[in-house]
């Protein structure tokens, strides 16, 4: 789309035509009998010289940038290269180039698992010819990508990292919560704080009384909800209601804690999934589509800081010149 | 002959002798009924050969005695002198736009040259009055031969420049007038009322038998010009005209005013006044402006 803005280029022809010289028509061929028509006004023809060379110069220059920053051209300056997936072991990248034969590819450490997004929006800047390597844990995709370039895709199943999560419990059944939350499996480790911190991510409130003012988490877990006589009218699912408030969301059943595994099994994943989010499978080892009509992703942007600076001196130039020619 | 090739003919004719010569060839004799007829009534004395006297009037037995062509000279006096006034100003220059090489000054000369040969042929006595760069240029009235070749050599020189004298100058070269004359005018006549104007109505009013040629171009008559280019007028500052669609009718309009109010003015005043396009023949113009006033066309 951005692309279009360079049919806009022959906005170039207009200061050509504005620079060209004013010359008044001098050359005027005698007619005896002239003196019967009426008079007319020297008129001003324009010749195919130019003046202010360097101001047309000027002009020139800054409507071509203009046009450039809004077609925000993208050079194909990266060669064959490796795209390595945060977390993936060295040892494996090395064997995985030496298996396909770039050893003098460029490495490129990605942002985050989602590879195929990032090269998605970085593909333009890659050389029509350029070899890709996609080595590491990549999120498999929805649908199979097309892309313009071919990639080679070596996935290495990663366990997930470990991560420390802090749970809050008010109330009197503390040991029953630590035992459910000491149940759950995975990397995640849940510490149970007394208090709620700034990095506690649920608060469980068990108990009759009202909570202080202040107290905030992202999501409460409500076993007793005396204090919150607003839940028994809130919308509810499978039994479990829930609010938003400005101290937080706040999900309350009377089954809570759960007393059996698939109950707690349903409130953990559930969890999970709306506040967590759901971690991607790693992508099979199956190549993209190629596909030379593929569109090419969002704006690289590269170039607009340098085209921007640019644009700014060439503005404050001409601006200083046409001063100066009018004085 | 075509009219045009003959015009052209004219115009590109570099001797103006020959393309008198030409021209009356054309036209034969008679145009103007000579008061006396006969080269020589009666003898008055012998005089020296020039170019164009006619070999019949050589005296070959003189020239058998002295070695040297020598001609009799008729003491013939004609009352009526004819006197050709040629306007040379810058709006004479105007060329046809049609014939190459043919401009108002040049059909001018042609005819006024024409016009003296005939005066010349009939034995009358013609002068000369050229009107250029504010000044009068007179050649005295005389007859003959030599008088020709040197009101011929005149109008060869002149070259169009300027605009007419001031009405003081023209009457002091036209004090001649007292014989009855023939006065031949040749112009544009762009400038009316002028000097030349007042002068001729003037002599008008003296008795004399003043002929107006009124010098057009066919591109001036059908206001027919180049749109695109630039006008100025050779006798006016530099400003600019153009030939527009609107500014066309309003040049026809006034430029039909200004030439029926000339002609208007000398049929109020006896003149016998001729309007032709210098693309015409020479001989058609020439029989059209000395042709009796009144009498068979």
């Amino acid at each position: 789309m951005n692309s279009l803005w360079w049919w806009a280029l022959p906005v170039l022809i207009l200061p050509i035509l504005w620079h060209r010289q004013k010359r008044e028509q001098t050359t005027a061929v005698p007619l005896a009998t002239a003196r019967f028509l009426p008079a007319s006004s020297p008129v001003q023809l324009r010749v195919w010289r130019w003046q202010d060379l360097f101001l047309l110069l000027l002009r020139c220059l800054l409507l071509a940038t203009l046009v450039a920053w809004l077609a925000d051209p993208v050079l194909p300056w990266r060669g064959d290269s490796v795209l390595v997936v945060p977390g993936t072991e060295p040892a494996f990248v090395d064997k995985q180039l030496r298996d396909v034969g770039l050893k003098e590819a460029r490495r490129i450490d990605l942002p985050n698992r989602d590879a195929y997004r990032w090269l998605h929006e970085h593909e333009r800047e890659f050389d029509p010819q350029a070899r890709l390597l996609l080595v590491g844990d990549v999120a498999m995709p929805a649908v199979l990508p097309r892309l313009l370039h071919a990639v080679t895709l070596r996935p290495l199943a990663s366990a997930p990292a470990a991560s420390e999560h802090h749970v809050a419990v008010y109330g009197r059944r503390v040991e029953e919560w630590r035992r459910l939350f000491a149940a759950l499996e995975g990397p995640q480790r849940y510490v149970l704080d007394g208090q709620a911190g700034a990095n506690t991510e649920l608060l469980i409130w068990d108990t009759p009384q009202a909570p202080p003012p202040g107290l905030r988490a992202p999501l409460w877990w409500i076993a007793d909800a005396t204090a919150f006589p607003e839940l028994a009218k809130a919308p509810q699912v499978d039994g479990l209601h829930y609010l938003d408030t400005p101290r937080g969301r706040l999900w309350s059943a009377a089954w809570l804690p759960p007393q059996d595994a698939a109950a707690a099994r349903i409130l953990f994943e559930t969890w999970q999934r709306l506040h967590a989010g759901t971690t991607p499978y790693t992508a099979p080892a199956q190549a993209p589509l190629v596909d030379a009509r593929a569109l090419a992703g969002p704006s690289g942007g590269a170039l607009r800081n340098a085209l921007s600076i640019a644009l700014l001196v060439l503005f404050a130039l001409e601006r200083m010149v046409t001063h100066v020619r009018r004085r | 002959m075509s009219v045009l090739a003959s015009a052209a003919l004219a115009a590109h004719t570099g001797k103006l002798d020959l393309a008198i010569r030409h021209v009356l060839a054309g036209l034969g004799h008679g145009i103007h009924a000579g008061r006396e007829r006969g080269a020589g009534v009666e003898f008055s004395e012998y005089r020296a050969y020039a170019p164009g006297d006619e070999w019949r009037r050589v005296d070959w037995k003189l020239m058998a005695r002295a070695d040297r062509y020598s001609g009799r000279a008729a003491a013939r006096d004609s009352h009526v002198a004819v006197w050709l006034v040629l306007d040379a100003t810058a709006s004479m220059l105007e060329p046809s736009r049609s014939v190459e090489g043919l401009d108002k000054l040049g059909m001018a000369r042609l005819l006024l040259g024409c016009a003296g040969a005939i005066a010349q042929r009939q034995g009358d006595a013609f002068g000369l009055l050229i009107c250029q760069d504010e000044r009068a240029h007179f050649t005295p009235a005389a007859r003959g031969p030599r008088q020709l070749q040197r009101v011929l050599a005149q109008l060869d020189r002149v070259d169009a420049a300027g605009t007419l004298p001031a009405g003081e100058v023209l009457r002091a070269s036209l004090h001649f007038a007292r014989a009855p004359s023939v006065i031949c005018v040749a112009s544009d006549f762009l400038d009316w009322p002028s000097p030349l104007s007042e002068a001729m109505l003037r002599l008008r009013g003296m008795r004399h038998d003043v002929r107006a040629l009124c010098l057009q171009t066919e591109a001036e008559i059908a206001a027919d010009f180049d749109t695109a280019t630039a006008w100025r007028d050779p006798e006016g500052d530099n400003r600019l005209f153009r030939f527009g669609r609107e500014a066309r009718a309003g040049y026809a309009r006034r430029r039909d005013e200004h030439f029926d109010m000339v002609a208007r003015q000398c049929r109020a005043h006896d003149i016998p006044y001729v309007a032709a396009p210098i693309e015409r023949a020479p001989g058609e113009t020439l029989r059209a402006w000395l042709r009796k006033p009144g009498g068979r066309p």
